[in-house]
């Protein structure tokens, strides 16, 4: 039956933490200025904001700065955090925000967005993991960076729907036409994206 | 039983993703599922989209090197903390009496951490030179005098975590450095210039600019005094 393995999809290594557990990290900052639940807090999110960054295009040295300007606001702002969210929808937003602020403002270099050269995507590559890859980082670097968001918080951070419309502040809406367009701009680069659709199974 | 049944192709195929990702809301899983089980078109989009979720984890995997950029960074970020909170200690308050306690509760266990690690450190040092007869010369870290000079510049640093102590006790040299406080909890240190540095025209952010691009420096940055 096909909906068994539709529901054993999703990789969920760096899903969302349990929020209990760091809600309760956030209270020993907040109250009682704890360096430990502090250091833990940053070891929860520290993986997951760098990739969410360099999806982003902010260039490996500049990483570190836009963590930490996050984790400065957690640190100062602990307090103020009233759970009206998930506590990772609250992080990571702070972090999506500074980082977009930040190449707006120039302030930090985007990657530079040099041609994707097709013609070095091996054809001969026997592993097939590899040349996967390599269209993938094709396919990903033609969307906009609002659309390679929505798929890295989706696919990857395993979001719902209505978490990456609030780290993302826009209606949920627009965060199903995001994915449902970069779906599409994928599957024109990706040959084996392409080839699934319209097969049966 | 969901209240909703829309049923329409397109909306549950805007849904997928979430049904891939196990995070499809529960009013609306029923449905999806029951349209999904239905639809070859998109039994088989539910498929494309694992594979690229797949491919999006391998190609997003973290290089061996990430536990130890995580530390560095944490490091970097606490001492950035401390020197805004020593530096301004109330910015970091609001004036509650809850925090004005935790504050000197801090301040009580970093004076506590201070003492006890330069009873170690103190001991480090004894051990290294009663092994080492040939380092004579050298004047470690804990064998500074502690002796802080009111409104002397210093600067807040944090050693590279491979630096040695007589690698570190030659940049503190070169730059008319003397330890007068550390480790903090984030492995910091506080020194301050000697007076022919300062006569000779040294400041703490000249000094701070130069150390904090020695290969044995992780931070530094000049005390507000």
């Amino acid at each position: 039956m096909a909906l068994k393995s539709i529901e054993s999809l999703a990789p969920r290594a760096l899903g969302p933490s349990p929020d209990a557990s760091e809600r309760e990290l956030l209270e020993r900052i907040a109250k009682s200025r704890d360096q430990a639940a502090f250091r833990t807090l940053y070891g929860n999110y520290y993986q997951r904001l760098s990739r969410l960054l360099a999806r982003m295009s902010v260039r490996r040295e500049d990483i570190e700065e836009v963590v930490n300007d996050t984790f400065w606001v957690v640190w100062t702002k602990a307090g103020e955090f009233r759970g009206a969210s998930q506590l990772s929808t609250w992080i990571i937003g702070i972090a999506y925000r500074r980082a977009l602020n930040a190449l707006r403002r120039a302030k930090i270099r985007p990657v530079s967005d040099e041609p994707f050269d097709e013609d070095s995507i091996s054809v001969a590559s026997t592993d097939d993991a590899e040349t996967d890859g390599q269209w993938l980082a094709l396919g990903l670097s033609r969307l906009p960076v609002e659309q390679r968001m929505a798929l890295e918080l989706t696919y990857t951070l395993g979001h719902s729907c209505e978490e990456v419309a609030a780290i993302l502040d826009c209606p949920v809406n627009t965060v199903k036409t995001r994915l449902f367009r970069a779906r599409e701009t994928l599957k024109q680069v990706l040959p084996s994206l392409a080839g699934m659709t319209g097969e049966n199974s | 039983m969901s209240s909703r049944i829309p049923d329409t192709h397109a909306e549950a195929w805007a849904l997928l993703p979430w049904l891939a990702n196990g995070r499809i809301p529960a009013s609306d899983r029923e449905w999806v599922e029951a349209h999904v089980a239905a639809c070859a078109e998109c039994r088989a989009e539910v498929a494309a989209q694992r594979m690229m979720s797949t491919a999006m984890n391998r190609d997003g995997a973290s290089p061996e090197s990430a536990g130890t950029d995580e530390q560095r960074s944490f490091n970097r970020l606490w001492a950035r903390i401390e020197a805004s909170e020593s530096a301004s200690p109330a910015s970091v308050a609001t004036g509650t009496v809850q925090q004005s306690s935790r504050s000197s509760r801090t301040v009580r266990w970093l004076a506590a951490a201070v003492i006890v690690q330069g009873f170690g450190l103190a001991l480090f040092a004894f051990n290294t030179l009663r092994t080492s007869p040939q380092s004579g010369e050298i004047v470690t870290v804990a064998s500074v005098s502690p002796q802080t000079r009111l409104n002397a510049p210093a600067v807040r640093i944090v050693f590279a975590p491979g630096a040695s102590i007589t690698t570190i006790n030659t940049l503190l040299a070169h730059q008319g450095l003397s330890i007068v406080s550390g480790p903090g909890t984030a492995g910091n240190f506080t020194a301050e210039l000697s007076a022919d540095a300062v006569a000779s025209g040294a400041s703490a952010d000249s000094v701070a600019a130069v150390i904090s691009k020695d290969p044995n420096v992780s931070f530094a940055q000049p005390v507000a005094r």
